[in-house]
């Protein structure tokens, strides 16, 4: 297909953040043990992670949340410590989106 | 998904925080308090390098007043260290939020130590090995506040790339536009052979798979094969005087079969509208994709280059300590 020849070009890029369904997958199968949040150096605020995953995907976004979403800078360290191996900084990268578009009037 | 479906009632659900502000800051008691024990760390370092200067004549690296400043700039510079790396490699009894605590109580440590072996020096700048080490410290400290300058700028910068390769419902823009590309290329594929597609075949698999029409005949061809060619009946008994499907195509606007220079059609992907604007497309989500790599690679090795550094200037350290143990050593062995 024309995505995989350009993929396989020599300008080829890999896509590193993951799209809605993606995330949607991830935030099912989180499991709400916390530990991305307890390894995490951007949060300064008492989040749980039941609030953080409710608006990640959908829906108002409260300004704890959206504080830490602006603040999250993306480091990885709360991937190492995910017991069921999810990323939690690309769910945080979708909510950074939302953030901005939100900012843009959509 | 129910998520997913979710995401078409966003704006009207989106009274919460809106906004995603360039270089945005969050203050807060904790991040005051780290900045009043800078600043009377600063202060009373200060006040005493006044009151020394006016009431001693040694105001040296080695005074007594050039040791207290090295050893308690030294011990903060270890504790910014230390604490901060043990914090981040210790899971125990750890709640939300505390190692941002750490990483703030880091970054009060780095700058008093700074102050103070700053104090330490006098003014002295002699010595080779106190000045580099002083020079990687100032170089530390700077890399450091730089650090937290992208944390706050290149995420920002990340989440716009990221923007433009994701489709308003969250999807991958570049797959989304490779399939209109594909349908475009399919659709003036067949406009070009001028050739009827067999009913029930897959769109990309059209263009292998076409058959020439000769006469009026039914649409209907789910009775031959797809290599097959159309044969004339054996028992055609008139000609219809309606047009043909090839001539009702020569006919029409899109399809000329006389060249024409002059014509729209010679230029180039006059027969494939949209394909042009859907490629540059492609190529700025690839840009894109290729700028959030570059960003993501800077939030990644300005850790380490912090770290480097931390470790050259502890090694600039070790050898002005080094330096300054032989001095010491022989007055204080045969004072």
């Amino acid at each position: 297909m024309l995505k995989a020849g350009f993929r396989s070009g020599a300008n080829s890029v890999v896509m590193l953040h993951k799209t809605v369904p993606q995330v949607a997958q991830e935030l099912h199968a989180c499991i709400g043990c916390n530990e991305c949040l307890l390894a995490c150096p951007a949060v300064t605020e008492s989040i749980t992670i039941d609030v953080l995953n409710r608006e990640t995907l959908a829906g108002p976004i409260s300004v704890q949340v959206a504080r830490f979403a602006r603040s999250c800078y993306q480091c990885g360290a709360c991937v190492a410590p995910c017991p069921v191996g999810l990323h939690r900084d690309d769910m945080m990268m979708w909510l950074k989106v939302r953030i901005l578009r939100s900012g843009w009037g959509e | 998904m129910g998520g997913i479906v979710a995401l078409t009632d966003q704006r009207e659900q989106n009274k919460g925080e809106t906004g995603y502000n360039w270089l945005f800051f969050v203050g807060g008691e904790a991040w005051y308090l780290r900045l009043f024990v800078i600043f009377l760390g600063t202060a009373v370092g200060g006040v005493f390098y006044v009151w020394y200067s006016q009431h001693s004549n040694d105001t040296s690296p080695d005074s007594i007043a050039g040791y207290t400043y090295a050893v308690i700039g030294t011990i903060f510079l270890l504790l910014a260290a230390v604490l901060y790396t043990l914090k981040r490699r210790s899971h125990k009894k750890r709640t939300v939020g505390q190692l941002h605590r750490s990483l703030n109580w880091h970054i009060c440590f780095g700058v008093l130590g700074l102050v103070f072996l700053f104090l330490h020096s006098f003014g002295n700048f002699n010595p080779r090995t106190g000045t580099y080490a002083l020079y990687g410290m100032i170089a530390l400290a700077i890399s450091g506040a730089a650090g937290r300058f992208l944390d706050r700028l290149v995420p920002r910068l990340i989440t716009g790339e990221v923007h433009k390769a994701l489709t308003v419902m969250g999807d991958d823009r570049m797959e989304t536009i490779s399939q209109k590309l594909q349908a475009i290329v399919v659709h003036n594929t067949q406009d070009l052979y001028g050739f009827a597609v067999v009913s029930g075949e897959k769109s990309h698999e059209a263009s292998t798979s076409l058959v020439s029409l000769s006469g009026p005949v039914s649409s209907d061809f789910s009775f031959m094969h797809k290599d097959q060619a159309l044969q004339t009946p054996w028992d055609l008994a008139y000609i219809s005087l309606e047009a043909t499907p090839q001539e009702l195509s020569r006919d029409a606007n899109h399809y000329r079969f006389i060249p024409d220079k002059k014509s729209e059609l010679t230029r180039p992907g006059a027969l494939m509208p949209g394909a042009q604007e859907h490629i540059s497309e492609l190529q700025e989500v690839e840009q894109a994709m290729q700028r959030e790599l570059f960003y993501r690679y800077i939030i990644r090795y300005w850790r380490k280059f912090h770290i480097l550094l931390a470790l050259l200037t502890l090694a600039l350290t070790l050898w002005h300590l080094i330096y300054a143990a032989q001095l010491l050593l022989p007055v204080l062995l045969h004072p």
